[in-house]
């Protein structure tokens, strides 16, 4: 808990050592530090905050089991973010599709931009839907680059693998999805306009 | 991607990331008694380690003043009455039904309140590093003053004596001082403190305190949420003005019911509405709280009181808190 002049790299080292060794106010720390970092990777992955509380308990368990093996070779925060990426894909991978809720269309303001604004959310909504019935390597691989925007480089250093394999898990995940929009002209429209070639 | 707005990605309630964290605490919890159930080599080490713990609550007791911390977290406990350590030349007095973890590195001391409440006298630090209390997820910076802070689950209270601290929370900074008090209900506004019970001596005192050194704290038991503070739409308080007994008055209420959101809300609102038809600087902030609340709660007249709160007050402190949340609630970006 000192405030020593280190540098970043090396106060996380000093961090994840003490909430490590189970400091409570450290591990505190680290938590409140971290949290909105983990649960906006986790969100992007999921689509929403229904299921997500769980995930994030698994998630942070399994951070604080690992903190012995942190290293400082990448930031706490990426750190964190990968083993929370492992959770993710232990929890999708055995899961079963969730079903896709049936919403009513009837928009009570009818300005143009309340349209937009509700198709939007309704296409988010189908593109979730169809993710969750994508293997989940490939959806953690497209939720990350194609909806949050990460670079090829910095999904594959979160999920453990290699540029080209993620390069192919994103172009699979856009193959299955297209070939899912041919009957859902919103989902295609929104696709399109994602877009996000890698 | 290209043409489109990336989909927001929704904060999770502080109700929800408390039952979150209180998760992990108690799993991580669960996971070290196992630990040491099936430790093989545990058992003979617990005599000496009793011994040893009696030892220590034997010295504590008997001894007037702690010295000087550098060597690791220390947890204080006190029972029925108060206790008061000392932690470098600062004077912590614990109040009844109170634990702390003292800790000290490189010179810079700092305390994590654990429940309950103590008050800190602390001397001008100078060019030393500064004194750091955690409650939370708030931080108290101190350059040289007496304050107390209070903690119950994650309920959050600062009054400061003299002096000042900055105190952070949630990434935002802010200063209180003499006579003020800030709590976590409302982390924006910083209210003139009610008068409180005469705190412990600051002078170090032998008191029956029972250290646990290096032992983690048991996760805290959240009670009851007492206020989940609106993290997008905080209240701006209003503009500093000459004080009066009104204005005083009116700014215990609105923390008051700020306390009772959670609990009564309906209650809140009520209090909210009543105070917001007043002509004191407080009704401004009441009447927003009014709005943002129906919001929360996802009621139709929220957009109404918005509407009037920016008819009455355009350049009000939340005037545009209230356009975004309108906007929000109308569906436009």
């Amino acid at each position: 808990m000192g405030i020593a002049a280190r540098n970043p790299r090396e106060l996380d080292v000093a961090l994840a050592q003490r909430a490590g060794a189970g400091d409570r106010a450290a591990q505190r720390e680290l938590f409140q530090a971290q949290k909105h970092g983990v649960h906006h990777a986790l969100f992007r992955i999921l689509g929403s905050n229904r299921e997500l509380e769980d995930l994030l308990q698994d998630s942070f368990v399994a951070i604080f089991r690992a903190l012995p093996s942190f290293r400082g070779d990448s930031s706490l925060g990426r750190w964190c973010q990968t083993i929370a990426m492992r959770t993710a894909y232990a929890t999708i991978a055995k899961r079963r599709p969730a079903v896709l809720e049936l919403v009513d269309d009837h928009l009570a303001d009818p300005t143009p931009d309340a349209q937009r604004v509700m198709r939007a959310k309704d296409a988010v909504r189908r593109l979730y839907g169809a993710l969750d019935r994508i293997e989940a390597k490939q959806r953690i691989a497209y939720a990350l680059f194609a909806i949050d925007g990460r670079t090829l480089a910095e999904v594959a250093e979160l999920t453990d693998s290699s540029v080209l394999a993620v390069k192919t898990r994103v172009w699979r995940a856009r193959r299955e999805l297209m070939r899912r929009a041919r009957k859902d002209e919103v989902l295609s429209e929104y696709l399109t306009e994602l877009g996000g070639d890698s | 991607m290209s043409n489109t707005e990336r989909p927001p990605v929704e904060p999770l309630s502080d109700v929800a990331w408390t039952r979150v964290e209180r998760g992990v605490w108690s799993r991580l919890d669960e996971t070290d008694v196992v630990r040491e159930r099936h430790s093989p080599r545990r058992w003979w080490l617990a005599a000496p380690l009793a011994a040893a713990a009696i030892f220590a609550v034997v010295l504590i007791v008997h001894t007037p003043a702690r010295p000087n911390r550098d060597e690791g977290p220390t947890r204080v406990v006190s029972e029925a009455s108060s206790s008061s350590v000392s932690l470098g030349d600062a004077h912590i007095a614990l109040e009844p039904h109170s634990a702390i973890v003292m800790d000290s590195h490189a010179g810079a001391p700092n305390v994590l309140v654990e429940h309950g409440a103590a008050w800190f006298a602390v001397e001008p630090r100078g060019s030393r590093p500064p004194f750091v209390v955690i409650a939370g997820d708030m931080r108290v910076r101190v350059i040289g003053t007496r304050f107390r802070v209070a903690r119950d689950a994650e309920r959050i209270e600062v009054v400061v004596d003299h002096g000042i601290v900055e105190v952070g929370y949630h990434g935002e900074l802010v200063r209180v001082t003499n006579g003020q008090h800030w709590s976590s209900d409302a982390p924006s506004v910083v209210a003139m403190a009610e008068p409180e019970p005469a705190p412990a001596p600051v002078t170090p005192e032998p008191a029956p305190v029972t250290p646990a050194p290096i032992v983690p704290a048991p996760a805290p038991i959240v009670h009851s949420p007492a206020h989940v503070p609106s993290v997008a739409h905080p209240v701006t308080p209003p503009a500093p003005a000459t004080h009066s007994p009104a204005a005083d008055r009116d700014a215990a209420r609105y923390a008051e019911l700020s306390r009772r959101e959670a609990s009564s809300p309906d209650a809140a609102m009520a209090g909210y509405l009543a105070l917001s038809k007043g002509s004191g600087r407080w009704a401004q902030v009441a009447l927003y709280a009014a709005g943002r609340l129906a919001a929360d709660r996802g009621e139709p007249r929220a957009t109404t009181f918005l509407e009037i709160y920016l008819r009455r007050f355009p350049n009000g402190a939340n005037a545009d808190d209230a356009r975004q949340l309108l906007s929000r609630l109308k569906g436009t970006p």
